[in-house]
């Protein structure tokens, strides 16, 4: 194609999007609202996704041991699992640590603990760390079945609640991005069909003196994709300004919440967001062209 | 140039617009294509620019088998040909100059021979002073003057019209004529389906009469032959 042929396409979608200002500003703004709730949700779930890792990675393991175990066994107990592949911290918790940790975690509230009276039934345990948050299942499997273990327990529910939140998250966010893409699609091929309609004549007279199927479908091809185009832009700039914002709040309150940086991550999903939204402009103009412009 | 073997169209809707119609236009003849009001002349016309496809027999343009070209290959097929509507068919928001370059710039020709050619066409059909009006500035004489700028500045080798005179006035209905006359003694075929019987009569050209969907006379001096 030659340039002059480019530039000619190029000057006519502009001329259409100018003269279907209305359509053109309907068809941007759907764009916009569509890719900026499909923007919004890839940076809940990719953000959850975040959190659920970082507390995996985090993730240490409780060895509880029986009760009545001699010094001898316990420390057995605890030169098995530093033996055991993967485990590169064990560190021991006495029955009267761990009352003491859980007295500082009540804190005014102690005086609960006054009906045990002078028992402590909690129980002597390790706590061990893995080099892979892959291999946590299978150590603390590994040392359940040693002898003087009651139990080992690691954040399982937790990780595992947060991940299914994400799922939850990304299933409800996939019907509301599948709904609003349509929608999309359906008002961009609704602006493409008014275009061809108002140039209907020039397209006959196109047609007559030889012009190829591809030299008529480019203008209005490009028409669409610079309304996807340019209503994915909007979304950018305001998913940009928002998620600033948001990480700002965050780390001035929440700065335990490990949100992503803003930087590359938004940059990645603005360009998702922008070949998305030229992708459905291309689709909605070839639905139009398709059914409404015999070429 | 143009060879119609057997050639039938029949519509959708079961109305028969050609009956087995056999002709041959050889390169630079000058045709007029006559006979009454729905006897098939425009689906004749239409049939040389694959705007319809016969139904049965063989076409050939330029050429090609009309009738079993692929889609994708019509655009180049109608490259060598020019297409002049009774209605002029000019574009509104475009100048003169613009409507005859838009010809060749769907065709990708170069910003140079576009302009050359434009200029020339523009002077043989007498109004390269008008290039930068629109057409509503236009007289209807004027406007089909520059429709026929349009059909030829591409050099086809056949000129197809259809009724091109019917909205305009007799005099400058010769006007018109006498371009297409030039244009034929250049080599340029013509094909022109028309109701103006004072111009059939007077020129003295091949005459294709058809009624109901047949070819009724072919005669290489024609004359019109009916009183409408």
């Amino acid at each position: 194609m030659k340039i002059r042929t480019m530039e000619y396409f190029i000057k006519e979608a502009l001329y259409s999007l100018k003269r279907n200002g209305l359509m053109s500003f309907a068809s941007v703004t759907t764009v916009a609202l569509s890719l900026l709730i499909l923007g919004m949700f890839l940076v809940m779930v990719l953000n959850l996704n975040n959190m659920a890792s970082a507390l995996e990675s985090q993730v240490q393991i409780s060895v509880y041991l029986q009760d009545g175990l001699s010094d001898v066994e316990m420390r057995e107990v605890g030169t098995r699992i530093t033996k055991l592949p993967g485990v590169v911290q064990v560190n021991f918790i006495s029955k009267e640590d761990a009352m003491k940790r859980f007295k500082e975690r009540l804190g005014e509230q102690q005086s609960l603990l006054n009906a045990l009276g002078e028992a402590n039934p909690l129980p002597n345990a390790f706590e061990v760390k893995v080099d892979r948050t892959d291999r946590v299942k299978t150590v603390a499997q590994a040392m359940m079945q040693f002898k003087g273990v009651e139990n080992a327990k690691y954040g399982q529910e937790v990780i595992e609640q947060l991940f299914a939140l994400t799922k939850m998250v990304r299933i409800f966010g996939l019907v509301i991005i599948v709904f609003l893409a349509l929608a999309a699609l359906f008002i961009i091929s609704n602006t493409i069909r008014i275009t061809v309609f108002a140039r209907r004549k020039e397209i006959g007279i196109m047609k007559y003196v030889g012009a190829t199927d591809w030299f008529i479908r480019w203008p209005f091809l490009l028409e669409g994709m610079m309304l996807g185009f340019g209503g994915a832009l909007l979304a950018v700039l305001f998913l940009n300004e928002t998620y600033g914002v948001l990480i700002h709040q965050v780390y001035e309150s929440l700065a335990f919440l490990p949100l992503i940086p803003q930087y590359p991550f938004i940059t990645n999903i603005s360009v998702v967001l922008l070949v998305t939204g030229t992708v459905i402009g291309a689709l909605g103009s070839t639905i139009s062209l398709r059914r409404f412009m015999k070429v | 140039m143009i060879h119609l073997d057997g050639v039938s169209k029949i519509y959708d809707n079961g109305c028969v617009a050609l009956s087995d119609i056999t002709v041959d236009i050889p390169k630079g003849d000058f045709v007029f294509v006559v006979g009454p009001s729905g006897a098939g002349k425009s689906t004749f016309i239409k049939l040389i620019f694959r705007e319809e496809l016969p139904t049965k027999g063989k076409l050939i343009v330029n050429g090609r088998n009309v009738g079993e070209l692929d889609p994708s290959e019509v655009p180049y097929l109608r490259r060598n040909l020019g297409i002049v509507f009774q209605d002029y068919r000019l574009l509104p928001n475009k100048t003169v100059y613009e409507n005859v370059a838009f010809a060749m710039q769907v065709i990708e020709s170069s910003r140079r021979e576009i302009q050359k050619r434009v200029s020339h066409v523009l002077d043989l059909v007498g109004l390269r002073h008008k290039g930068k009006n629109f057409p509503n500035e236009l007289s209807g004489g004027e406007q089909q003057r520059i429709a026929i700028a349009r059909a030829i500045v591409n050099n086809p080798v056949v000129v197809i019209a259809d009724e091109p005179t019917g909205n305009l006035d007799p005099e400058t209905s010769w006007d018109i004529m006498r371009i297409f006359e030039h244009i034929n003694k250049d080599g340029t075929t013509i094909v022109m389906a028309t109701h103006d019987k004072t111009v059939v009569d007077a020129m003295k050209k091949r005459v294709i009469a058809i009624e109901k969907s047949r070819i009724a006379r072919d005669q290489v001096r024609g004359v019109y032959g009916y009183e409408d």
